[in-house]
Parts: structure tokens; C-alpha cells; sequence
């Protein structure tokens, strides 16, 4: 609890207090530190755009795991963003404490997520959703998950903020005023191939085709002779690698904290809203759009650029209840 | 005289007309069948006449008033009430409180007449309790209103919905297949119950599936198949209608009853 | 169990809190503090819990709370307001942005629901961060004043309590809301609201069938949820006199669920029951303050595993049940 009668404010309270200041500021400003030289408000209209496409398309990566696992399981994971969380922790221990090399980081965060995932699957949401089909309990259980990764962060990794060394260094400078840090770069680059790979695996593949069909209609699926347990499971599987590694990528460029879970799982949610959970091609909008949004709104607006983008969210939704592109 | 009349009603679902250009009336009083082989959109059409589909065009008009695209509670504030195949709101309470409950359009009191327990609350409790007892009666389940509603076989069930929506008083009560499922006799107790229900007064509109019974109980019959009306008439008149002979024989699948 | 029996029971537990517990925690104002903030959170916890009881599920009290603590903490510090106007009017504050935001989203998907409401309590203290000509920013409202004096017709009816003994007199204050508070909420769970409340977590089809104005009635339940997270907020900055952004965070939203949970979603006094176990257990094991969040998370996915229907409902005493009767509450029932 955050407060107590007379004594101050407790230990969360202060830890998270302290923290609130590089909170606000997670990407943008953190990321940004990195290629710019002078004032603030200096940074031209084109760096601004270039910088909601490179958190965009990042984020474009969380949500995608986010909305696969709400269309196949109708579960909304509220522990999504711890998983983002892990992915980074692996790879500051593997790639920044023991110094192997970036890419045997993100093979280990994405073999460990994946065993997580696994986990969650088979140790948690699958016994809470074979006995109750409400909403509430799967909400709850993802609720409880979240918690006690956080926790468990708390108590293995501390509460300092974590960063590695760049991946690769060097700055690219295009034209007057936009610069694309190398290390920058090659994140989106990978996650834009991520993102293609995981299009073009459930579009092609065997397991892919599976997964739609079970996402449209589990129990057709199921008399189709998709054998829908071992497919959760897959879907569990790569939606926290997806997520995983997208925390593994951005610890190169903003570090990584045990308390952002939540705040990167709320990020998550506002995608999935704008472009409407369930919707694949609408997880990949939602991110660009946040992305897009939260650059603007540091520009323009900075400090209440979220509460601005939550009323436009609330306004949006009263509007298009399912985002741009939900299932009906 | 008509009490709802309904114009060129059409619902699209995508591309597809689930219900396509229907038009028919109601009159007061008697006891209207709609049916159609599967995926004729009858159901489509229940929820439309109900409000808890909107419909895609067309025009649904109940005692001189548009009622189309209104919110389901409104309509069955004027006297539209439909029922539901199988449905308590509480498995945990009994039958009479399930009655009981579904008096909601008869308080008089606010809801903050019910919290703080006003004397035209408690006289309204106590008005829903006797009027939820004469139903129960009047539909020959008294004998079960203590039992939880959980419990009930099957047919009761059944009764137990027709008696919810009468409990909102209807003008006009849509009954949904009330008698799918059930055996010759219950359905013949079923069949005493909805003709009774209109001897209150009561216009009857129900869609269902089986045969013999609608041609028993219906006054007027509306065929649909493919999302279209394709006949209407007494029972006699639709038992010789080619294209409804068609419709049933087109499909081996069904059962024919005629 | 018959009416009079249920009214001694009630009565009793009413007495030993108001008079037992601060005789038992005489000069030890550590322990009074406790029972006071739990006292506080139950208030809290019993919007969530009426929430629950609609179907929804309400992973934002922690913002309202908030909304309501600033709203009075800028009542009294910054507009010289007394604290006895300050309470209701954060009350109002508070669920003047529930309604804002339950009408349109109300009506959506539960998941959207809670959805939003998670994220309202992140953006609530983001916006108490970076407002910061109204909030004052990360560093908070300081030094409120206690509550003042309350006098009606010049008869002195609540003391100021920088007078009198404070640990009491908030003891005191606390003791009022929550008995006022459960008082109510029994009463809408026993009257017609309250079958209204949970024919929609029934099914809401049926219930609109026979005319009930199903979306506006969730709308009732949440407005009233969120004026109790702001009374409920308004309590802790009088206690506390001070509020920042962090004072109410995403963790507490979820304890408040936790709470409901372990008490058992289908019993009025469930929340109730749920925060003093928890909170006044973890204020006695001191030694494992630290872990906390670790054993609630435990506790919580425990709860769903194994036991899906609350503490309570391992044997619940008929007097905390908030069952419908099978005789429901009208006329003499009441």
C-alpha cells in the first residue's frame, strides 16, 4: 500500500515516486537524448516523424503478441508487458554483464519467453479457461501474473534502471537536422523483419493457418482436427517471444527498469484499441498510430502528451467502439 | 386492425441478406406464425421485430408509432416483449422471483424509492408478488414456484420465460420456437398456454419450426425462405401454396409436418 | 435468520468497532492507524465489488481515488474550503469523470472496460505529474490542514480536529464512511437496485427484454463506484495531509480486485472482510512488508486456481451472505 496513517509514505511509494520523472519520458526522450544536439524545441518535423515510425514500429511488435493471444484465447494479457520486461533483463545480463554477442541475447530472450509462455499456457490460463469461460477469472489470472512478475523483478534485478552498450555505433544524418543513430536502425530493421516473418507465417504455414482458423472459431477448428491445446500453446509461445524480444531489442536504445511492465502492457492496450483487438493488421496500425502520437504529443505538447492521448482515445472509442479495424 | 405492420425490413450481414425486403402486419389479437425451413432468417427476423438486431433498412411501425432502430428495453416499455428459448436471469432464486423481477416496467417508485424502501415501493413489491402469482398460475406452473429455477425440467423452463415476458404486460409477445423440442404432449399443453395467453388480449407473434403445431394454433402464417416472404395466409391456405410446398421439399433435410 | 438476529449481529459489530477497537488500541495510535486506512480502503473497495456485481471489472479505482484527493486537497489547501464541503464535493469530482468515461465505454466489451480503466490510473498520475499548475507536479500537495470545525446553526457538531486527539478523531471519521457506506450498499443489494445490478451480470439480453434500462444502470452502478473512490480519497489526504501522483498506483487498482476476491464477489461485506484480512495481516507481519507484492500475486493466482469464489465461500454465514433471499426484501422484510 502507498500510504499509511502518519508515517510517510511507504517503500512502494517512494520507489515509485522517485522513478516517476524518467517514467514519463521512457521512449521519447530517452531515445532522443541520443541524436540531439541542442535545445528541444530545435528538433525539426522530420526528426519527429522519424522518431514515431522507429517507436511505432517497435511497438507495432508488442501489440501484435498482445492481440494474437486475445483473438485465439480470448484473454487479454494484462502481463504482456512484464514479458517485454524479461526479454530486456535477458539480454542485459547476456549480452551486457557476460558480453556474448547482441544476437545470442536475442536468442536467449526469445528461448526463455518462450518456456515462459509455455508455462503461462500450461500452469495457469489453460486450467482457469477449461473451468470458467468468464471473462473476469482469465482477467484476474493475467492481473495476479503480472504482479508477480514484477515482483519477482523487484527481488532478482532491483529497482536501477538498466541499460547496455550500443549495438553498433555511429550516427546516419540525412539532409538538414534528421539523424538516424546506426544502432537505431538496425532495431527497426529487425523488427521490421520480425514483423514480415510473422505475417508471412500465419499466412503460409501449416501451424499459421491453424492459428487463424482457430482464432476465427475454436470449436470448428477443433472438429477440423486442429488440435487446439498444442496451438495454444504455439500461441502462447509466440506471442511472448514476440514480446521478449522487443524488450531484448529496445534495451540497446532505452534501457530497461523493473517497474515499466505495466506501463508498457497500458501502451500495448491503447494500440489494441486504436486498431482493434483481434485484428492482426490492426495491431500493426495501433503501433504506428501510438508511435506516431506519442512523438507529436512530446513535440507539441510535452509532459501531458498522454493525457491527451487518453482522452482522444476515450473520445475515439465512443465513436468506433471496435478501433479501425475489429472484428465484429 | 393492424398492431404492428412492418415494411420492406432488410438485414445484411456483409453481402449477405440475411432478411430481404419483408413486409407483413400483425393484427390485433390473433396469433401469427412466421416459419421457413433452417436459415430462412427467421431468428434474424425475431431479433429485428425485437430491437436487439438493428435492421439494415425498412421500417418496423407498432400501434401508428416508428419503432425502428430503438434500444430493446424501449420498445418493450411500449409493449413489445419478447421471450427467450431457455433463459433465467437467476438459477439461484426461485421461479416466483424470476416473476417477481420481471415486473420492472410496472414500478411506480424510483430506484431510490427501493432504497429507501418508500411506501409505494413496498406496495409495489407487493403488487409484482400477487400479479407474479396469478401468472404462475394462469400458466399451470404454480406447483413449481417454490422450486429454484435451476431445477426446473425442461418444459417448465420454457414456461417460466413466456411467464417473465408477461410479466412486462405485453401488447404484443414474441415468442421464440416455444415449442421446439418438446414431445406431443407438452407440446399440446404448450399450444393450451399460448392460446390462452391470447385470450388475455394478448397479440401472439411467434416463429417456429414445428409443423403440426403451427397449423394447429396460428390464425394467419408468414412463410420465409432465403431471407424472403414467400406466402402468407390461414394454415389451409399455406398447406396448398406451391412455392411453400417447394420451399420444404426443395430441402430433403427438413422435416415436412404438412 | 430472522431480521432482529441480523440487526443484533450487525449492531454488535458495529459496537466493538467503534468502541472496542480504540479501547484496545489506546495510546497505541500505530494500530489505530491501521485499522483507520483499512477502514478507508474498504470504502474504496466496496465501488469495485459493485462493480464486479454488474459484470465489470474496475482495474481504475486507484485513479479515482486519486481524482478525489487531489479535488480536495485542492479544496482545502488552495481554495480555503472546508474539509466537510471538500469530501463530497471530491465525490462529485470523481464520479463526474466515472460517468464521462462509463458512458461511452460502459457499453462496450467488458475487456475494453477494463482495459481503459487500467490505463486511467496510469494517466491519472501522469496527468497529477505534469499538471502542474493545478497538482503541483511530482512533488504533491503538502501541509493540508486538517479538517476544521463543523458547525450547523452554531451548535459545534464535529469538533476541529487539530483540537482533539487526531489518530481518534479519524479513527472516527473512517468508522462513519464505512459503516455508512456498507449500510448502503446492503440496502441496494437487498432492494430492487440491487436485483437490477445483478440481472445484468445475469444477462443483460433477458433483462432488457422486460425493459430494463440496461445501459444506464451501469452507469448508476459506476457512478456510485467512483464517488466512493473519491470520498474514499478526499479520507486519505485528510489523513495523511499531503497527496502526490504516486499516492495511488496501477498496484492498488489491484489490490482493490485481490480484495474483493478473497472476500468473495457474491457477499456484500466480501470486500470489507477481504481489505482487513489483508491489509491488517500484512501491517502485523511486518517482517515480510517487503515481499508483499510477491505473496498478493501468489495469493491472487492461488485465489483463481483454487478457489474461484472468494475466502468467504468455504462456509459462508448465512448473515454476511448477500444472496437474494428466497423471500425477497419488500415490505416487512426490511
Amino acid at each position: 500500500m502507498t500510504f499509511m496513517s502518519g508515517h510517510g509514505g511507504s517503500m512502494f511509494a517512494r520507489r515509485f515516486h522517485a522513478e516517476g520523472e524518467n517514467y514519463i519520458c521512457f521512449h521519447v526522450l530517452i531515445s532522443r537524448k541520443q541524436f540531439f544536439f541542442g535545445g528541444r524545441e530545435k528538433i525539426g518535423m522530420g526528426q519527429v516523424l522519424i522518431n514515431g515510425m522507429y517507436s511505432g514500429v517497435q511497438y507495432s511488435l508488442i501489440a501484435l503478441g498482445l492481440t494474437l493471444i486475445f483473438s485465439l484465447m480470448n484473454v487479454m494479457n494484462f502481463a504482456h508487458g512484464q514479458l517485454y520486461v524479461l526479454g530486456g533483463f535477458v539480454t542485459y545480463y547476456v549480452y551486457g554483464v557476460l558480453g556474448l554477442p547482441f544476437p545470442a541475447a536475442l536468442l536467449g530472450a526469445a528461448a526463455t519467453l518462450a518456456v515462459v509462455g509455455v508455462l503461462f499456457d500450461v500452469l495457469l490460463f489453460r486450467r482457469v479457461l477449461a473451468r470458467s469461460a468468464r471473462d473476469e477469472s482469465t482477467m484476474l489470472l493475467a492481473c495476479g501474473s503480472a504482479l508477480l512478475l514484477d515482483s519477482l523483478f523487484i527481488i532478482f534485478f532491483g529497482e536501477k534502471q538498466r541499460g547496455v552498450p550500443p549495438v553498433v555505433g555511429g550516427v546516419l544524418r540525412i539532409g538538414e537536422g534528421i539523424f538516424l543513430p546506426y544502432g537505431r536502425v538496425l532495431i527497426v530493421v529487425l523488427s521490421v523483419v520480425l514483423i514480415v516473418a510473422f505475417i508471412l507465417f500465419m499466412a503460409h504455414t501449416r501451424w499459421g493457418r491453424g492459428l487463424r482458423a482457430m482464432a476465427q472459431d475454436r470449436d470448428a477448428a477443433r472438429l477440423m482436427g486442429v488440435n487446439v491445446a498444442r496451438y495454444s500453446m504455439l500461441g502462447w509461445m509466440i506471442a511472448s517471444v514476440l514480446a521478449g524480444l522487443a524488450g531484448a531489442m529496445l534495451v540497446s536504445v532505452s534501457g530497461v527498469n523493473s517497474g515499466i511492465g505495466t506501463w508498457i502492457s497500458i501502451k500495448a492496450f491503447i494500440m489494441v484499441m486504436i486498431g482493434g483487438a483481434g485484428a492482426i493488421p490492426g495491431a500493426i496500425i495501433g503501433g504506428l498510430v501510438l508511435g506516431m502520437l506519442e512523438s507529436l504529443g512530446a513535440q507539441y505538447m510535452s509532459g501531458s502528451q498522454y493525457l491527451a492521448i487518453f482522452v482522444a482515445l476515450i473520445v475515439f472509442l465512443a465513436i468506433r467502439p471496435r478501433g479501425l479495424l475489429g472484428r465484429q | 386492425m393492424a398492431i404492428m405492420e412492418v415494411f420492406n425490413l432488410t438485414k445484411r450481414f456483409g453481402g449477405l441478406a440475411a432478411v430481404n425486403n419483408v413486409s407483413f402486419e400483425v393484427r390485433e389479437g390473433e396469433i401469427l406464425s412466421v416459419i421457413g425451413p433452417n436459415g430462412a432468417g427467421k431468428s434474424t427476423l425475431f431479433k429485428l421485430i425485437s430491437s436487439f438486431l438493428p435492421a439494415t433498412s425498412g421500417k418496423i411501425v407498432f400501434q401508428g408509432e416508428n419503432i425502428t432502430s430503438q434500444k430493446p428495453h424501449t420498445v418493450a416499455r411500449k409493449g413489445v416483449i419478447r421471450t427467450f428459448q431457455e433463459t433465467t436471469i437467476f438459477r439461484d432464486m426461485t421461479v416466483l422471483d424470476n416473476v417477481v423481477v420481471a415486473h420492472h416496467l410496472h414500478s411506480r417508485a424510483s430506484l431510490a424509492g427501493f432504497f429507501f424502501g418508500t411506501r409505494i415501493a413496498r406496495e409495489d413489491e407487493a403488487a409484482f408478488r400477487r400479479s407474479a402469482e396469478e401468472i404462475i398460475d394462469f400458466l399451470g406452473i404454480g406447483p413449481m414456484k417454490r422450486e429454484l429455477a435451476k431445477n426446473l425440467p425442461h418444459g417448465y423452463l420454457r414456461a417460466l420465460g413466456i411467464a417473465m415476458g408477461m410479466a412486462a404486460d405485453p401488447k404484443i409477445l414474441l415468442l421464440d420456437e416455444p415449442f421446439a423440442g418438446m414431445n406431443a404432449e407438452e407440446t399440446d399443453t404448450a399450444l393450451g398456454m399460448v392460446r390462452g395467453i391470447r385470450g388475455r388480449g394478448i397479440t401472439v407473434l411467434l416463429v417456429e419450426h414445428d409443423m403440426p403445431a403451427v397449423m394447429k394454433i396460428s390464425d394467419r402464417i408468414v412463410v420465409l425462405n432465403f431471407g424472403e416472404k414467400i406466402a402468407e395466409g390461414k394454415p389451409a391456405e399455406i398447406q396448398e401454396n406451391e412455392a411453400v410446398i417447394e420451399a420444404y421439399l426443395g430441402r430433403e433435410d427438413e422435416e415436412l409436418g404438412i | 435468520m430472522t431480521r432482529n438476529r441480523k440487526m443484533m449481529i450487525a449492531v454488535a459489530a458495529v459496537l466493538f468497532y467503534v468502541v472496542g477497537v480504540p479501547w484496545l488500541c489506546a495510546g497505541r495510535n500505530y494500530y489505530l492507524g491501521v485499522v483507520t486506512t483499512a477502514s478507508v480502503l474498504a470504502v474504496i473497495c466496496a465501488g469495485v465489488w459493485l462493480i464486479f456485481y454488474i459484470g465489470r471489472i474496475n482495474i481504475g479505482q486507484g485513479a479515482f481515488a486519486l481524482a478525489g484527493g487531489y479535488a480536495a486537497a485542492i479544496a482545502v489547501s488552495k481554495w480555503g474550503l472546508s474539509f466537510w464541503i471538500a469530501m463530497p464535493f471530491a465525490g462529485l469530482a470523481s464520479m463526474a469523470i466515472g460517468i464521462l468515461i462509463g458512458l461511452p465505454l460502459l457499453r462496450l466489451k467488458g475487456v475494453y472496460f477494463s482495459m481503459i480503466t487500467l490505463s486511467l490510473t496510469e494517466t491519472a498520475r501522469l496527468a497529477a505529474q505534469s499538471l502542474k499548475s493545478i497538482t503541483n507536479g511530482p512533488n504533491g500537495i503538502l501541509n493540508i490542514p486538517l479538517p476544521r470545525d463543523l458547525s450547523i446553526f452554531g451548535i459545534t457538531v464535529i469538533p476541529d480536529f487539530a483540537t482533539v486527539d487526531k489518530h481518534l478523531a479519524l479513527f472516527y471519521l473512517g468508522a462513519v464512511l464505512l459503516v455508512v457506506t456498507y449500510a448502503a450498499l446492503y440496502r441496494i443489494v437487498n432492494s430492487r437496485l440491487g436485483w437490477l445490478f445483478r440481472s445484468l451480470q445475469q444477462n443483460e439480453d433477458l433483462a432488457s427484454s422486460f425493459g430494463v434500462n440496461v445501459p444506464m444502470l451501469r452507469v448508476i452502478a459506476f457512478a456510485i463506484c467512483t464517488f466512493l473512490a473519491g470520498v474514499g480519497g478526499a479520507f486519505f489526504v485528510a489523513m495523511q495531509q499531503s497527496i502526490y501522483p504516486a499516492t495511488f498506483a496501477v498496484q492498488d487498482s489491484t489490490y482493490f480486485m485481490l480484495y474483493c476476491f478473497i472476500g468473495g464477489l457474491s457477499f456484500v461485506f466480501g470486500p470489507l472482510i477481504g481489505t482487513f484480512i489483508l491489509y491488517m495481516g500484512f501491517e502485523v507481519l511486518q517482517g515480510f512488508k517487503e515481499y508483499q507484492p510477491l505473496l498478493y500475486a501468489l495469493l491472487m493466482i492461488g485465489v483463481m486456481l483454487w478457489l474461484p469464489n472468494g475466502l468467504l465461500s468455504l462456509r459462508p454465514p448465512k448473515f454476511l451472505s448477500a444472496k437474494m433471499p428466497s423471500r425477497p426484501a419488500s415490505g416487512g422484510d426490511v
